[in-house]
């Protein structure tokens, strides 16, 4: 952590609690931490020319903005003991490849050392990204060109592959518009409930300030104008309530759905997870959830 | 007394709605839901894997018939396996819990066997549609790993709402909720080496 970053840790409450989170969970029985995703192709051990890793970078971009699914691609030099299947799974759920509530991310995960590969399919893509898909993607596309010593060759294969195979499966602008109304945002009738509910128990509190003035009085007139004063009040305190609550949501609720998307333009806080912080590529998970499917291989 | 009224109406109201929150009752009906939720994705994964295998017996015999006892330990343990329903209700009984792990346990064993005697028949390794079926139970495998993973997390959770105050007073008197038993450590270690996969 350098100091920039740092400084960005402590402006950012939430991101600040991830971070404490990390520190406090990571070291305890894992070999090997999830890398920062930092791009749609994560090459930690250098094997993709630069040019390579901008076109499948450019391609899967252009996949997601057609389909919203969110395939990414990581090579490591080396998983360090790790078991292939649980480490794919969790730098899937870690990274929340594909949307919230389709699951439509596909990790390209491959090892070096261990000359492992393997595919993991989140859990809406599991219909079309079969295991037995996955497995015939890995022996017939990748693993040939590997043996063949072209690694590029084959990451880019298996690319295609894969976009080929899940390209029908979602459309952008129908998850998005799903996405929309899956979201916990609550309806206009819901402020009004919350609103009703808050302002009453603000009324009652404020009409005891008012009986007070009554017992001064002493007299039924003051009895029934604070009991009427507790209505009024009641009911312009729910309509406040209501306003100000759905002031807050408002303003969360753009910083919520630039998290979610996390599409490149959105630099700054609510990008989510990891893409911010590596600057210019600006990538994040949008939320999705993965199951175990897919297959590994080896070459 | 209309003042006095009214000072316990918004005690009443204050302590009905703190009551609500802080005893968890609603807080214990989601923790039970996301068991049994994540319960039957386990059931999902196992049954998933019970119908994989009478194609997988038929295509290991075509190529090597005279291995009998491997092949009938097979049907056998999926007869076994797929005899016992656990349902999310019967959850509770430790007992049928571990009859339910035993059963499985033993199919995961027999089917280790048979993928092992693959291994001395070139041919039936070389075979498309067994490399196919292969790779579908190592992916059933994988998955059941990762809806028993997620189904121990939900149950440890549950479990606690149970045992910890204040809610395990809701818990108990309310609710009548129990521990609900949860796979072991020793389970884990069985089926957390996934099979090995070879495309040679």
């Amino acid at each position: 952590m350098d100091a920039i970053s740092m400084s960005r840790v402590w402006r950012e409450p939430a991101r600040l609690m991830v971070f404490l989170g990390v520190m406090l969970i990571a070291p305890s029985g894992w070999a090997l931490d999830v890398p920062p995703l930092t791009g749609r192709v994560v090459d930690l051990a250098h094997v993709l020319p630069a040019d390579v890793a901008a076109a499948l970078t450019r391609d899967l971009e252009a996949h997601e903005m057609k389909t919203s699914n969110q395939v990414a691609v990581l090579i490591l030099p080396s998983l360090e003991g790790e078991p292939l299947e649980s480490f794919s799974h969790r730098v899937g759920t870690t990274w929340k490849l594909g949307q919230k509530g389709t699951d439509n991310g596909v990790l390209l995960l491959l090892a070096l050392r261990e000359r492992k590969v393997r595919i993991e399919a989140g859990y809406g893509l599991e219909g079309t990204l079969t295991d037995l898909r996955s497995a015939h993607i890995i022996r017939q596309e990748i693993v040939p060109r590997f043996r063949s010593g072209d690694l590029p060759g084959g990451i880019a294969a298996g690319v295609q592959a894969i976009l080929g195979t899940i390209e029908g499966t979602y459309k952008a602008d129908e998850v998005l518009s799903g996405h929309a109304r899956s979201g916990q945002e609550p309806t206009a009738f819901e402020y009004v409930i919350i609103g009703i509910i808050v302002g009453t128990l603000a009324g009652i509190v404020l009409s005891h300030g008012l009986q007070g003035t009554r017992a001064l009085l002493g007299s039924l007139l003051a009895f029934l104008v604070a009991q009427f004063a507790s209505v009024v009040l009641g009911l312009a305190a729910a309509g406040v309530t209501a306003f100000l609550l759905w002031l807050i949501l408002q303003a969360n609720r753009g910083r919520g759905q630039g998290g979610g998307w996390g599409e490149g333009f959105m630099t700054g806080p609510g990008g989510g997870f990891g893409g911010s912080i590596g600057g210019g590529g600006g990538f994040s998970g949008g939320g999705g959830d993965f199951g175990g499917g897919g297959a590994s291989g080896d070459w | 007394m209309g003042s006095r009224i009214s000072v316990f109406a918004t005690i009443a109201i204050t302590v009905l709605l703190v009551g609500l929150s802080g005893c968890g009752y609603n807080d214990l009906q989601g923790l039970d839901e996301n068991t049994k939720a994540a319960w039957s994705e386990v059931v999902n994964q196992y049954q998933r894997r019970a119908d994989l295998i009478p194609n997988l017996v038929v295509t290991v015999k075509g190529y090597a018939a005279h291995e009998k006892d491997t092949l009938e330990g097979v049907v056998q343990a999926r007869a076994q396996a797929t005899g016992i329903q656990v349902t999310p209700e019967t959850l509770k009984d430790p007992a049928a819990f571990e009859q339910f792990q035993k059963a499985q346990a033993g199919l995961t064993s027999a089917l280790g066997r048979l993928i092992a005697i693959a291994e001395n028949y070139p041919n039936l390794k070389a075979d498309q549609n067994f490399r196919d079926l292969q790779s579908q139970l190592e992916g059933t495998e994988n998955r059941i790993a990762v809806a028993r993973k997620r189904y121990i997390e939900k149950v440890a959770e549950y479990n606690k709402g149970v045992r910890y105050f204040p809610t395990n007073l809701t818990a108990k008197f309310l609710l009548h909720m129990e521990e609900k038993p949860n796979f072991t450590v020793a389970d884990e270690k069985a089926v957390a080496k996934p099979p090995e996969v070879k495309f040679n």
